[in-house]
């Protein structure tokens, strides 16, 4: 086990320095320093500001100065917005959208899973046939589309919900809907198919040999194992709902970190977008470790020293 | 019947025969793909749109980029007041439109005088005087006589689709936005293969130390949400297609480079390989002779499937902002311009919407409808 976790730890501080070093390789080749406008600078205006912000140091002391800083959580200030750094950023969107995306995340596994289950306990009757349409809709069409279409409807046409904001509880549901969609699609198919298989398993036969009800057999042994791969999806699951989050944030005016991300990219701020991509890909990588390591717990079969 | 036992001459050249036509591989995985409605139909959807976007632009007067700031917002059917014989448009900007008969948009007439308490406005056409009481909502037309207008709904004939609010044709720009789409998909995709396949093969065929450091790196790259690796690869370059490829094709080969390297590896055990070396083929040629043509179907499942990736990672850069770049369309660019003005002209939204959501659904259920063709062992 632990052998295992330092292994990841590993390769998790490897990806992240490398995450580290692309971006300010990126950014820091990017044509015209920070401070270049369409209007001159004063060259001695230029310089202060370049000493102020220490690019006038040897590129990689500067890179090692930014490393550090991350290490200690600061990721230095914005470029486009005087007196704001990264952090106050991180701090202002990041609430907004850890919460959106847990209240997504818990819609996702409160609606796919039912929805999986239902789907492959009437395998190859209607219900089974609805299920899939809806998921295979909501696999292929993309967020923003599902997003905008369902604004249209129900905020402009019938006025139910909001057009913006996340201010009331009737506000997330748009938001919630769009963003999951593609999630709980993919969960509920996988859901559906995983339990499918286990349904076919000996140990299935034998727990109805002896004689246990079909709920029994469904609850106590074939929904524990197939819960194994939507388990390991959710990772990703993680990773998409964070990063469909710059467009849906976007549509509906919601002030979290993925609006903040998408501005930054728009008004080529580097030190916050590479603030913000650091940040983002501490987190995901974080939360697959935390996933991948619930997944070694709930599945004896893994061998952990390989 | 004398003799029941007696031993019927049977032609051995017949016991031989095969009496069913010969098939390969090929028309096999064919004649699976065409009993699958979905498969076909995405296919002929594929077919069609192709047409759409790459000959339609040679049957439009429009261009992707024409401006006509007169006809703004025009839907698709326009509910036309018809009065003296002559047919008119109410623009938003409160201006009158004029509509042929056959329903071209013709020139507008900016109001001459607007008594804004009375409501009304006059219009100067032909030296006749038209008055639009807007005191009521819709608007109505009325003559010098008095005579009011009839309302009637035709079908725009210059704008089929409509017009966008720069004024510039929507069935246009829909042509040249699924031609970037398709493009992205085709090469992306086939980037993204021989990268993936070349990398996975040398990985899977070389095996040990290399293919661990491979393998680590493909890791390491997997492991960074694809989606922010493309925003900032997008960042650096300009925006435009070219940029969407080359950031598109820089990363997504790992899943490919993966598939390719499990195949290969499971594989490379097998006594044709062995005979292959025994022979005296070097390795470059057991890997691209022997080797990545028996894994050919695993490889072409994981490209179909990567194609709706692209497409969608094409729409989203786009959408955001950063993808290709005004006055270019794309379906992406489109969808984004249409929600300023979602209220009042939702058929903006609608079109590119459905296009795109066409192209998605037709090449996922050719996808599907492949894998289940190639390997009818996934099938479930």
């Amino acid at each position: 086990m632990y052998r295992y976790l330092f292994k990841r730890l590993g390769i998790m501080l490897a990806t992240l320095f490398l995450i580290l070093l692309l971006t300010f390789i990126l950014m820091h080749s990017v044509e015209g320093g920070p401070f270049s406008r369409e209007k001159k600078l004063n060259p001695r205006v230029e310089e202060a500001l370049n000493e102020k912000y220490h690019l006038n140091d040897p590129m990689v002391k500067q890179f090692f100065d930014y490393v550090g800083g991350v290490i200690r959580f600061d990721f230095g200030p914005s470029f486009k917005y005087p007196g704001k750094t990264v952090n106050d950023f991180i701090q202002e969107g990041f609430p907004i959208s850890a919460k959106l995306g847990m209240v997504t995340m818990g819609f996702i596994l409160v609606s796919a899973i039912p929805l999986g289950i239902w789907a492959a306990l009437k395998n190859g009757r209607w219900q089974d046939a609805f299920v899939m349409t809806i998921a295979t809709l909501g696999v292929t069409i993309p967020s923003f589309v599902l997003a905008t279409v369902l604004m249209y409807f129900f905020s402009y046409k019938l006025e139910w919900t909001p057009v913006y904001g996340l201010d009331s509880p009737v506000g997330y549901i748009l938001p919630v809907l769009a963003l999951g969609g593609y999630s709980m699609s993919f969960i509920a198919r996988l859901m559906r198919s995983s339990l499918l298989e286990v349904m076919n398993q000996d140990y299935i036969r034998t727990a109805r040999a002896k004689g246990l009800s079909e709920s029994g057999v469904i609850l106590k042994h074939a929904l524990r194992n197939s819960l194994i791969p939507v388990v390991t999806i959710l990772g990703p699951t993680i990773a998409g709902l964070l990063t469909g989050s710059f467009v849906i944030e976007k549509i509906f005016a919601i002030p979290g970190m993925g609006v903040h991300f998408v501005d930054s990219v728009a008004q080529r701020d580097y030190t916050a977008i590479m603030g913000i991509t650091v940040f983002y890909a501490t987190f995901l990588i974080a939360m697959i470790l935390l996933v991948d390591l619930f997944y070694v717990v709930i599945d004896p079969r893994i061998q952990l020293d390989d | 019947m004398e003799n029941k036992w007696q031993r019927v001459n049977v032609d051995q050249s017949l016991k031989e025969k095969i009496y069913t036509k010969n098939r390969s591989f090929a028309s096999d995985v064919w004649y699976r793909f065409r009993h699958k409605f979905s498969a076909l139909a995405g296919l002929v959807c594929i077919l069609l749109m192709s047409l759409f976007a790459f000959v339609g632009p040679y049957f439009t007067e429009h261009t992707y980029d024409r401006q006509n700031l007169e006809h703004v917002n025009l839907p698709p059917f326009l509910s036309v007041q018809e009065i003296g014989g002559e047919s008119y448009y109410v623009t938003r900007g409160m201006k009158l439109l004029h509509i042929s008969p056959s329903g071209e948009a013709l020139k507008s007439v900016a109001a001459s005088a607007d008594d804004a308490i009375g409501r009304r406005m006059a219009f100067e056409v032909d030296g006749e005087e038209l008055i639009l009481d807007y005191g009521q909502m819709p608007a109505v037309l009325v003559d010098s006589a008095g005579n009011t207008a009839t309302k009637k709904t035709v079908w725009n004939a210059t704008y089929r689709l409509g017009s966008d609010m720069l004024g510039r044709d929507i069935m246009a720009r829909l042509m040249y936005g699924s031609r970037i789409s398709l493009i992205v998909a085709l090469v992306a995709t086939v980037i993204n293969m021989t990268i993936g396949i070349f990398y996975g093969g040398i990985s899977g065929y070389i095996g040990g130390m290399i293919d661990m450091i491979m393998m680590r790196i493909v890791d390491i790259i997997s492991t960074i949400p694809l989606t922010l690796y493309v925003i900032l690869i997008m960042v650096f370059l300009e925006s435009g297609l070219f940029s969407i490829i080359v950031a598109l094709s820089s990363v997504y080969w790992v899943t490919m480079a993966r598939v390719v390297r499990g195949q290969v590896f499971s594989i490379k055990q097998q006594e044709f390989v062995y005979a292959a070396r025994t022979i005296g083929s070097s390795g470059w040629t057991i890997l691209t002779r022997h080797l990545l043509p028996n894994v050919m179907g695993p490889i072409l499942v994981t490209a179909t499937m990567l194609i709706p990736s692209a497409i969608f990672m094409e729409a989203f850069l786009s959408f955001i902002g950063i993808g290709i770049a005004p006055p270019m369309a794309s379906l992406g660019t489109m969808c984004n311009d249409s929600i300023q003005t979602l209220k009042a002209s939702p058929y903006q939204l609608f079109f590119p919407a459905l296009v795109i959501c066409i192209i998605m659904f037709s090449f996922n259920y050719v996808g599907d409808g492949l894998r289940d063709a190639l390997d009818p062992k996934l099938k479930k």
